[in-house]
């Protein structure tokens, strides 16, 4: 914990893609230990801002900070080492491999035996992979993929395989996880289900989580504060009552449908 | 007539401008690279498959062209037709029966179904004919004038040309026509192209029948440089196909202009170093040239719309 | 604060063996029937022939690592076989033994691989391909065209490695030499899919962007599979030239490499079983019209018979292994439900 009280946040962060300006001058942050829902339309730049946090995109100017140290230039896997790990809005997965195999891909930030120990398969790396996989035995548990642990991941529904992502994210226990539209293509059920899961998660461990949401009973259910944005703009920063009743935010997010209400 | 005596005929004869004349060299090598590259990313286009018995369609074509006019005592042009069909035929056969039948999402798989044709051609026309080199007719090699001090024969001539107006019409084609259009709309999607009205099935055999044509073409004036036997057009084929995955198979220039490069570079490092020196200096430069190569040359966008 | 570690839950889908142990066993079965080749036939012909599969098929197993495993196509596994084997013939030369001979072509097949691949291994898995053909054109020159220490075009006769009393220019004791590296070097290259550098590779293949969102940093990962499979393959090819007796660039050309890339797919690309499997097919193809009295006939169907057998199996033998046992797996689960 540091004196912000963020464990990550951005001080005027600008991206362009050419001379597309995906995010401007935005300075938000992820209160350590919360869950912050990130909303706005399509194209508002919560992607962006992700792929800014994980280090997966290129940032013009302004800062991001973890735990309020500059991390802005350091690169992707080292950022996932330094235990900020996210998922995608399409989910990438190991297609043909098992359920298992993709979560322990996860397992990549535990301490981990040499290279040199694995390849010639000393009792290091035996030891390892039995602590690797009760980890991965918990976290599937958790999410409900116990049974599928030795299927294909390509014979999964397209529920389950997003649930294998936010697996695959949770099983290091990492300090800070983004998600990108975790629930996108589950039922009602399905949502409610990960929601809780990953408040489970989160009571456990304490963990920090930004998670990008379209779906604002889901976001309700899970985050304390919900970020709005739109057109690469930060919009607002509040509960989620306030986010979602506010003006603006209506606007942008209903257009019209918001004055015809009012 | 030896490979060796022809190279240095290019290089040597009475010409007083030996850069010129070397540069004259490789600009029709790397012109011919370009062309057998241009069929092979036709092929590419309609099937997203590396065929690597392309330059073996070639050497069918050139290589019975030259038994029928030596063995046969046809008269040349004749031959020549006849080894075009015969290379239009077998490009389509591999077409319809072999590359349209290789299944999706199995990288590589293109690559060895392809060896197995090209070892079957080249297996084929050995059998046929023999396993020897032999001097093929040298299609306007010894009618040459003097330019500038640079020795001009009008096989070099028929190369420049043909090339400008292969590549140039192949351009015009894609980009300006309506079957340009429809061809493009087939490669991204056949069935939609099909219910949008396009015959793909024709489309797809005007497209095996014209790199059938393309290779035929290119191997009988790389045979007509050199001489022709069952393996004569690998090194071609090798050069055009390393030109085509630097400059990118989906671009249409970009990998032309690589091509014509190599055969221009090649041609220097010859002139300069000797002539053993080509194949090692061609493959250091393309090995220096990716290395150091920016990253925004190399890799596909890099795109995480997560 | 982390998750506790807990003991594995004895679910029932826990305790059952992961399908991943199947291809394990075929392996086994695979390598037990190729040493069981010069037994049945027991000539010295076929034991030469058995040695040969097992030089070739540790190159294969390399190269397996490499493409099947890491999803990098390499067109110079045959050029690295020729790394090997001209690094011992060298070491060799200069009358060392076995043992330095083997630390050299180690040695040899990884310094080379680390200057091939460390400034190239950022390219996209196609141009990495055409790098690696540039290289293996440039080896196969550098061979033709250094004679007084290889022996140029000529080629050169080989020394028969002499380990504890077993000389290999004798088929048999050349078979159990090839044999005692050709199971430790399995064994490695099974191991690897049960470790996490194995599973990091994978993701290379799959998902370069899921590997980076982990944590995984790509080009070391890269190196080490390009290190492996030039090793696995600079071992295979001296333990070739040791079979033989007589090493030649020819040997070692493009269509070596295309060669063995072939038998990785036709065996499989994703499996070690694969890679036995499709290196004894091409090798044993010619040897197989031999035996039917028709050596010509090689020639003109072996090409089409690997078109064919390509086209007819797209993933590879040890794919329709994985079919069968998939199929069981459903036939026994409706039974159990029945």
């Amino acid at each position: 914990m540091n004196a912000t009280g963020y464990a990550m946040r951005t001080d005027q962060l600008t991206v362009r893609y050419g001379s597309f300006t995906a995010l401007s001058e935005v300075s938000v942050g992820l209160r350590a230990g919360a869950i912050t829902g990130l909303i706005g339309p399509n194209g508002a730049g919560k992607t962006t801002l992700l792929n800014a946090l994980s280090g997966f995109t290129d940032v013009h100017s302004g800062v991001v900070y973890l735990e309020e140290k500059d991390v802005t230039t350091l690169a992707a896997h080292r950022r996932a080492r330094a235990g900020v790990i996210r998922g995608f809005q399409t989910v990438r997965l190991l297609e043909r491999e098992s359920v298992l195999d993709n979560v322990l891909l996860g397992a990549e930030r535990l301490h981990q035996p040499s290279d040199c120990s694995q390849i010639l398969g000393l009792p290091a790396h035996w030891k390892w992979r039995t602590v690797a996989r009760s980890k991965a035995a918990d976290v599937l548990e958790l999410l409900g993929l116990s049974s599928d642990s030795h299927r294909s991941v390509d014979s999964l529904p397209f529920a389950s395989r997003r649930l294998v992502e936010v697996a695959r994210v949770l099983i290091s226990a990492p300090p800070v996880v983004l998600l990108d539209e975790p629930a996108a293509g589950l039922d009602q059920r399905g949502r409610i289900e990960l929601a809780g899961a990953l408040v489970r998660v989160h009571e456990q461990t304490g963990l920090t989580m930004a998670v990008v949401e379209h779906d604002i009973d889901f976001v309700t259910r899970l985050c304390g504060s919900v970020i709005a944005m739109d057109s690469g703009s930060h919009v607002m920063t509040g509960t989620p009552q306030e986010v979602f009743s506010d003006a603006r935010v209506q606007i942008a997010y209903f257009g019209r449908a918001a004055n015809a209400h009012a | 007539m030896k490979s060796t005596n022809r190279k240095e005929r290019w290089i040597t004869v009475e010409s007083s401008n030996p850069f010129g004349q070397l540069i004259l060299g490789g600009l029709t090598s790397g012109l011919l690279y370009a062309l057998l590259l241009l069929g092979f990313m036709v092929v590419f286009q309609v099937s997203k498959t590396v065929n690597f018995a392309f330059g073996q369609v070639g050497m069918v074509a050139a290589f019975s062209a030259w038994f029928f006019w030596s063995s046969l005592g046809l008269p040349l042009p004749v031959a020549i037709g006849i080894g075009a069909i015969l290379a239009v035929v077998v490009n389509s056969a591999i077409g319809i029966i072999v590359i349209t039948k290789i299944p999706a999402g199995r990288p590589g798989l293109d690559l060895v179904v392809t060896l197995g044709i090209f070892l079957f051609l080249t297996a084929v026309m050995q059998l046929l004919i023999d396993a020897n080199a032999h001097a093929f007719p040298s299609l306007g090699g010894d009618k040459r004038t003097v330019l500038g001090g640079v020795v001009v024969n009008a096989n070099d001539v028929a190369i420049m040309v043909l090339g400008v107006f292969v590549i140039g019409g192949v351009y015009v084609l894609f980009s300006r026509t309506t079957l340009g259009m429809e061809l493009r709309a087939s490669a991204e999607n056949a069935d939609i192209a099909a219910s949008a009205g396009v015959n793909v099935r024709l489309l797809r055999l005007g497209t095996w029948t014209f790199a059938g044509l393309l290779a035929a073409l290119v191997a009988v004036l790389v045979a007509s440089r050199l001489s022709v036997d069952a393996f004569y057009m690998t090194p071609v084929l090798i050069k055009a196909f390393v030109a085509g995955m630097i400059g990118g198979m989906d671009r249409f220039f970009a990998p032309l202009v690589i091509a014509i490069g190599i055969g221009v570079y090649e041609a220097l490092a010859i002139f300069i170093w000797g002539s053993s020196a080509g194949t090692p200096a061609v493959f250091l430069l393309i090995i220096i040239a990716l290395a150091v190569m920016p990253k925004r040359f190399t890799a596909a966008r890099h795109e995480v719309r997560a | 604060m982390t998750t506790q570690i807990r003991q594995l839950p004895a679910t029932p889908s826990m305790m059952s063996p992961p399908p991943a142990r199947w291809p394990h066993l075929s392996t086994v079965v695979i390598v037990g029937l190729i040493a069981a080749v010069p037994l049945v036939f027991f000539g010295d012909y076929w034991m030469f022939v058995a040695a040969k599969i097992l030089a070739f098929g540790i190159a294969a197993m390399g190269l397996q690592i490499l493409y099947g495993r890491a999803g990098l196509m390499s067109l110079a596994q045959g050029a690295f076989m020729g790394v090997g084997a001209y690094a011992g013939y060298l070491v060799a030369q200069s009358g060392l033994g076995p043992g330095i001979q083997l630390l050299a072509v180690i040695g040899a097949a990884s310094l080379v691989a680390l200057i091939v691949g460390l400034p190239t291994l950022r390219l996209s898995p196609l141009r990495l391909a055409i790098v690696t053909l540039a290289f293996g054109e440039l080896f196969n020159w550098l061979l033709i065209n250094s004679t007084e220490w290889t022996g140029g075009s000529q080629g050169a006769p080989v020394e028969p490695l002499i380990i504890f009393g077993f000389d290999t220019s004798y088929p048999l004791d050349a078979y159990l030499v090839a044999l005692a590296f050709a199971v430790p070097l399995t064994l490695f290259a099974l191991n690897l899919g049960q470790t996490h550098l194995g599973r990091r590779m994978m993701a290379i293949r799959d998902s370069e962007m899921a590997a980076v969102s982990v944590g995984v940093f790509i080009p070391k990962t890269k190196i080490i599979a390009f290190v492996l499979s030039a090793v696995f393959g600079g071992i295979g090819g001296w333990l070739y030239s040791a079979t033989t007796g007589f090493i030649a660039p020819p040997d070692f050309d493009l269509f070596a490499s295309v060669f063995l890339l072939a038998a990785v797919v036709i065996g499989g690309s994703r499996s070690v079983a694969g890679a036995w499997m499709g290196t004894a097919f091409i090798v044993l193809l010619p040897e197989g019209f031999n035996l039917i009295g028709q050596p010509n006939l090689y020639a003109l169907a072996g090409g089409l018979l690997l078109a064919t057998t390509a086209l007819l199996l797209p993933d590879g033998f040890s794919g329709v292994f994985a079919h069968i046992k998939s199929l069981i797996t459903r036939m026994r689960a409706q039974e159990d439900r029945a």
